[in-house]
């Protein structure tokens, strides 16, 4: 491999990088605000997520995105690819991330929310001063594994034209007629950013022993 | 004239908390059935009763963590969880009059995300606005109060049963409550450490607090109390000073719970 595939390589690892980044920091964001809709339990708007959530659960992730590329223009919208993969990624975490976020405030202590309250704290301090920090800690571990399932289920947006980092080891294979190497340094720098996720999981958890009372 | 019609209304409230017939009752069971009960400022009130005879929900409704169906409580002669036209308060409106409570819980409940410290200033700096700097150095003074200052930059999970339960005391203390109330305190501690919690208890009945006891610990009841409650089936049945209670209860059935609780 000479110095214009690992340029292409690295690029590509870039772009793999940034639109799972944009998705994963919508979707977990997102995630939060469903979640919190969906405990509010209002009529209509309730059901709707619910729709909402079993059919991004149930679409796999390279359809979904086929889906949105395609039908965009059909509602007179005009999608760059990347906003098309952004977009089909962010639904699809969204999702999931919903659920993670709902168990951690289902599962949260009735004991700790009810100790808040009786100091006088508002459903709102409680829930960002009491319940989030720890939801966040409890959630992480989730929220982390989905992300890493992201980011191994982004390839798909390759197939709206987005040269990402396994699409790129393609063109320069087209190129050297060397598939190996070029896919090898791509399971590494795939690797190398999960490993950062679980090393963070791995903090996190440190911290989680504290809630373990 | 008019100085003296104001001096007139200006009759200090003596009344920490007072609740008037109250009824409160889970599914189709009956809990509280038309409580009465006054307690006056710097009082100390136990409430005793066998388990299940609502004397925890007679507590949670004081704070309106239980909503009872009908009657009013007043704290410090303002009433919770109705507002004057009679509807349901609102959040705000609710957590400004429970702030006026403290309660300490049977299972302590101290938040294992902040340390000892950050535990007792939490609700004084985002429910009060305290600064930070001010609320830090009255949770200090607290927690020396009930010998938890060398604990400060702890976190719960690793203290004692006892010494957790003390923490929470300096939380509700921190909020200068008009009255502390109590639910089964030491219910979920050691033998061994149940001292150590009742002593700061009743140093507090010394310093003045009117404070609202659930519990299980007789001597401590009667040494500490200026009025002794007795419920059964959410009723109060016996109602008396320590001493009467104690030696000469005019109910049958407080002299068998005595008896049997020696």
């Amino acid at each position: 491999m000479n110095a214009s595939a690992w340029n292409m390589l690295l690029e590509g690892a870039w772009t793999t990088l940034w639109i799972s980044g944009v998705s994963i920091a919508i979707g977990v964001t997102a995630g939060l605000i469903l979640a919190l809709i969906r405990i509010a339990r209002i009529p209509v708007i309730d059901q709707l997520l619910v729709l909402y959530i079993s059919l991004a659960r149930a679409t796999p992730l390279v359809t979904l995105v086929l889906f949105i590329f395609l039908s965009a223009p059909t509602f007179g919208i005009q999608l760059e690819r990347s906003m098309a993969g952004i977009l089909a990624l962010t639904l699809n975490t969204t999702a999931f991330n919903a659920e993670i976020w709902r168990s951690a405030f289902r599962n949260f202590s009735r004991e700790q929310r009810e100790a808040a309250m009786a100091t006088g704290m508002t459903p709102g301090i409680t829930f960002r001063r009491i319940m989030l920090p720890q939801m966040i800690i409890t959630s992480l571990p989730g929220l982390i594994n989905e992300m890493s399932f992201l980011i191994k289920g982004s390839p798909a947006i390759a197939v709206i034209g987005i040269v990402e980092l396994t699409r790129v080891t393609n063109r320069i294979s087209a190129v050297t007629y060397e598939p190996l190497p070029p896919i090898l340094v791509a399971c590494v720098l795939y690797m190398a950013i999960i490993g950062c996720l679980v090393w963070a999981q791995r903090i996190t958890e440190r911290r989680a022993t504290r809630l373990a009372m | 004239m008019p100085e003296t019609g104001l001096e007139f209304s200006k009759e200090p409230t003596e009344v920490a908390v007072s609740i008037r017939n109250l009824s409160k009752s889970f599914n189709d069971v009956e809990v509280l059935r038309d409580v009465n009960l006054e307690v006056k400022k710097g009082d100390v009130v136990t409430i005793l009763g066998s388990s299940g005879s609502g004397k925890s929900t007679l507590l949670r409704c004081i704070n309106w963590l239980e909503q009872p169906e009908r009657g009013s409580i007043h704290i410090a002669g303002e009433r919770i969880g109705v507002t004057d036209e009679g509807r349901a308060m609102s959040v705000k409106a609710l957590a400004r009059v429970r702030a006026k409570t403290g309660m300490v819980f049977q299972s302590f409940n101290l938040w294992p995300h902040l340390n000892v410290l950050h535990n007792v200033t939490e609700a004084p700096i985002h429910v009060l606005g305290k600064s930070r700097h001010e609320a830090e150095a009255h949770a200090r003074e607290l927690l020396d109060k009930v010998g938890m200052s060398h604990k400060a930059d702890a976190y719960p999970n690793t203290l004692s049963g006892g010494q957790k339960q003390r923490v929470a005391i300096a939380r509700a203390l921190a909020m200068q409550p008009e009255v502390m109330l109590f639910d089964e305190p030491t219910s979920a501690l050691d033998p061994e450490l149940v001292g150590e919690v009742l002593a700061v208890i009743k140093s507090l009945s010394a310093e003045g607090y009117t404070m609202v006891i659930v519990t299980h610990e007789m001597s401590f009841a009667r040494s500490v109390s200026d009025q002794v409650v007795f419920l059964e089936k959410g009723l109060i049945i016996e109602q008396a000073d320590p001493e009467t209670f104690f030696t000469n209860a005019s109910t049958e059935r407080v002299r068998k719970f005595l008896e049997r609780n020696k």
